[in-house]
């Protein structure tokens, strides 16, 4: 447990988001569609907040809601004290200073026409901060030469790429960085590299994690606290291992229960 | 039944599979594992005669009496989905969306020669058979109103209506949520009639499968029975694999492999895992054959 | 795996490049004064000096050939500018918000202008504001404006919706610059699949604007034109039509082949498909 865990980062509280279904006739509106409801979390300073969801349980759009890219139906945010929600971008700065993303696919999360150069130092540029020596620097940091700086992502493999990606969220120096599924899109040899890079950057920077996936026992590798979500809510959260050891909720159980295991067989 | 013999699979200058060879009993069920560009997928699409164009495969492939590499067309399309059919990873697109799903089951076996009659109500029985709930019902639905996983098993179905004498797979649960590929393994490995399952994942095959292939680098560089080569790898590779695929305690590092899969074309000569293997020598440098009974492995420098 | 440079991109390549050529190498020389009246080389049949013979004019129909080559570019080259500029923003703007209140003006005024046809509205601007090539290229220009904004907004669509879009605004990117830097870059190829196929839209539209007399005036020379002035002796001195004729054929084609055949070498999606092998 890191030292400084106590005082709320984050603070999200009833969060809800309905999304509606273009219109199929003309005399009703599309169909709502409930991709959030009334979602409420916690993430502490210093900690590693997993986020575990299958496909369509609202994890994404949670993500999307945390980062600012896309505003609640209903709920607040509160980021370091500071609403977030109902913001214009402009009066977003101290945020997208404060907090980065890693995305799941690192082939389409860089601009495919850009330089790793251009693409690790564009949130400095963005945020109109000197980019000087900085982009080896971070490319330095996780593990890449200086020399892919004037590459382009196509000429990397998954990991490299996923590296980049990282370098470029480390790039403004943030407190958060939020991972959403950063290796579920990576081979198994160098899955474990991607987790230990970012397990020691969280260390060594002394960033809090925000980490989603839909594998439950990635999580576990990585964070204290879970939060599963099923269905557009939160049905079960705490710290990891007693969510993995005594799981409470039902679907919790069913989602322990389906991963595929290699220690059962073996 | 099934019997590879130097399945060799280029692109121009390019080998992406370089000398495979494995037999597949009646209703085993052989998992071939590799992660990108082992050139597991490709073995699988040579089977099936579907290798994109530009990519020859040259070698044997003998299913009973038929041979399935380097065969014309024409004759290649009585053989696929009567002989042999696949399933694929993409349960989204691989349903043409403007059809009723049920004739879309039915068109496979009007294909081969059954009346339309027959192959509807056999249409309704497959839906049925890979446990879809109200099957007459389902089979006037359009795929855009089933579920990704209930799409997956109408692909299922299609692949059995003639009854083929081996499926194969290819990451056919890897779209899909857990909870669902889980349901969706178990009813692969009961209605087989004999398996080639392909995939990265190394949990996976172990629930499906009896027999493993490991591939890297285009080669097969492990096989055997999936417990002795899980508990027991011999090639460095599948060493750590298996090490990198269980995951630690939190705080701990991972096993890791160093050093990343390179592109196609790309591997060392000799033992193509030389560049990232702990134990490489100078002996890797010659290629080693696959050898051992039963379980079998090519390297120089086997775990123990 | 080379990169898939196909036969129709090489084959509109050379036909464009053979208009181009002629039409560069017509400033500094042609075999004849192309405007030059001669009534002793009235129809002159082909030969001696003059490859393809004279008109009924006595003018160098190889030489009028080579100067008009320059006026189609001309033509083609600033109604192509004037749509891909007008367009492009507009199509990229209508991408980038496409439920906003914007984005539904500019694409149905878009469909206004798309619903009304280039050569009514030449015409028109041309008894306004008097014929002329620089008429003509406008009314073309406007014309073809809808066809680029649709595709640009078709592709900024596509575009925004990657992930590394969603990085940029994340990395707190404004739109502007989110337009100009990673729009922009990735939709280039199809524009300029766009701007091919428009080019020789343009090349067609000239022609058909000259030859109604609402396109280039005399004596400056056009493939449109010598069609025209070709027509009265169509039976008896066929050649006469035959040669502008084949000419704007040739460089409408070599256009589309170019279009074509680029669309097929920047497809990202088969580019793809040559990188992983």
């Amino acid at each position: 447990m890191p030292t400084h865990a106590g005082t709320p980062l984050i603070e999200a509280r009833d969060l809800t988001r309905v999304y509606r279904r273009p219109r199929t006739s003309l005399a009703r509106q599309g169909e709502a569609v409930h991709a959030l409801r009334e979602v409420s979390l916690t993430v502490r300073r210093g900690e590693r907040f997993g986020i575990v969801g299958e496909s369509g349980s609202g994890k994404s759009t949670l993500l999307r809601l945390l980062c600012a890219l896309d505003q609640p139906t209903s709920g607040s945010i509160r980021f370091d004290g500071q609403e977030i929600t109902g913001r214009p971008e402009r009066a977003l700065k101290f945020l997208r200073h404060s907090l980065q993303i890693v995305f799941q696919d690192p082939m389409s999360s860089l601009d495919p026409r850009m330089r790793v150069r251009d693409l690790v130092a564009e949130p400095l540029v963005a945020l109109g901060e000197p980019i000087g020596g900085r982009v080896t620097e971070l490319l330095e940091e996780v593990g890449l030469p200086a020399s892919a700086a004037d590459r382009y992502p196509h000429q990397f493999s998954g990991g490299q790429r996923q590296r980049i990606a990282i370098a470029r969220a480390l790039a403004p120096r943030p407190k958060v960085l939020v991972a959403d599924e950063p290796v579920s899109a990576l081979d198994v040899s160098v899955r474990g590299q991607i987790l230990n890079l970012l397990a020691d950057l969280v260390d060594e920077l002394g960033l809090t994690l925000v980490f989603v996936s839909h594998d439950l026992s990635v999580v576990r590798h990585v964070c204290e606290t879970v939060a599963v979500m099923n269905n557009g809510s939160i049905v079960e959260t705490g710290p990891v291992d007693e969510v993995w050891a005594a799981p409470e909720h039902p679907y919790t159980r069913t989602l322990l229960q389906a991963v595929p295991t290699l220690e059962g067989l073996l | 039944m099934l019997s590879v013999e130097g399945l060799t699979v280029r692109a121009d200058a390019v080998e992406l599979v370089r000398e495979v060879s494995f037999d597949i009993a009646p209703g085993e069920r052989v998992g071939l594992i590799g992660e990108s560009g082992s050139g597991k997928s490709l073995t699988a699409l040579s089977l099936m005669g579907l290798l994109p164009e530009g990519v020859r495969a040259s070698g044997t492939a003998r299913l009973g009496e038929r041979e399935l590499v380097g065969v014309p067309e024409g004759r290649l399309k009585d053989l696929r989905g009567r002989e042999v059919s696949m399933v694929f990873q993409e349960p989204m697109t691989a349903l043409n969306p403007l059809m009723r799903v049920g004739a879309q089951v039915a068109e496979v076996m009007t294909l081969h020669g059954r009346s339309r009659a027959e192959a509807r109500a056999r249409a309704v029985e497959l839906l049925g058979r890979v446990r879809l709930p109200r099957p007459e019902q389902l089979a006037r639905s359009y795929p855009h109103q089933l579920s990704g996983g209930q799409r997956q098993r109408v692909m299922l179905a299609i692949a059995l209506a003639n009854e083929p004498g081996l499926l194969i797979c290819d990451e056919p649960t890897t779209a899909l949520d857990v909870t669902v590929q889980k349901q969706m393994l178990e009813l692969i490995a009961e209605v087989a009639p004999a398996l080639l399952f392909i995939t990265h994942d190394l949990a996976v095959v172990a629930a499906v499968c009896e027999r493993v292939l490991v591939m890297y680098g285009g080669r097969v560089v492990e096989s055997g029975p999936i417990r002795e080569v899980f508990a027991r790898p011999r090639h460095r590779y599948t060493e750590g694999l298996l090490a990198a695929s269980k995951l630690t305690p939190r705080g701990t590092r991972l096993p890791t492999i160093k050093g990343s899969v390179p592109a196609a074309g790309r591997f060392p000569d000799g033992c193509v895992f030389r560049n990232r293997c702990p134990y490489a020598s100078e002996k890797c440098q010659t290629e080693p054959a696959l050898t051992g009974d039963g379980h079998a492995y090519a390297c120089w420098h086997p775990a123990d | 795996m080379r990169g898939r440079v196909n036969a129709g991109l090489i084959a509109g390549a050379v036909l464009v490049g053979i208009v181009v050529l002629a039409a560069l190498v017509s400033f500094v020389w042609t075999p004849h004064d192309p405007t030059l009246v001669d009534a002793s080389n009235k129809l002159r049949e082909p030969g001696g000096g003059y490859l393809l013979g004279a008109d009924k004019f006595g003018r160098d129909t190889f030489s009028q050939l080579m100067v008009g080559a320059r006026t189609t570019l001309y033509v083609g080259i600033v109604a192509v500018g004037i749509a891909a500029l007008i367009g492009t923003p507009l199509g990229v703007i209508a991408g980038m918000t496409p439920r906003g209140w914007l984005a539904e003006l500019i694409m149905r005024v878009n469909d206004l202008v798309f619903a009304f046809p280039a050569l009514l509205l030449a015409v028109m601007l041309g008894a306004v504001y008097g014929a002329g090539t620089l008429t003509a290229m406008i009314a073309i220009g406007v014309a073809t404006v809808p066809a680029f904004a649709r595709v640009a907004r078709a592709a900024t669509m596509q575009v925004m919706v990657t992930d590394y879009i969603l990085a940029a605004r994340a990395a707190g990117r404004r739109r502007a610059a989110i337009a100009v830097r990673h729009v922009l870059p990735n939709i280039g190829s199809m524009l300029i699949v766009q701007a091919s196929v428009s080019f020789a839209i343009a090349i067609l539209a000239e022609a058909a604007l000259s030859f109604l007399g609402f396109g280039t005036r005399p004596p400056i020379p056009s493939w449109g034109r010598m069609l025209q002035e070709s027509q009265e002796l169509l039976f008896s001195t066929p050649r006469l039509a035959l040669w502008p004729g084949l000419a704007i054929a040739l460089a409408v084609l070599g256009f589309n082949l170019l279009g074509d055949g680029l669309r097929d070498y920047l497809d990202p999606k088969l580019r793809r498909i040559r990188a992983e092998r």
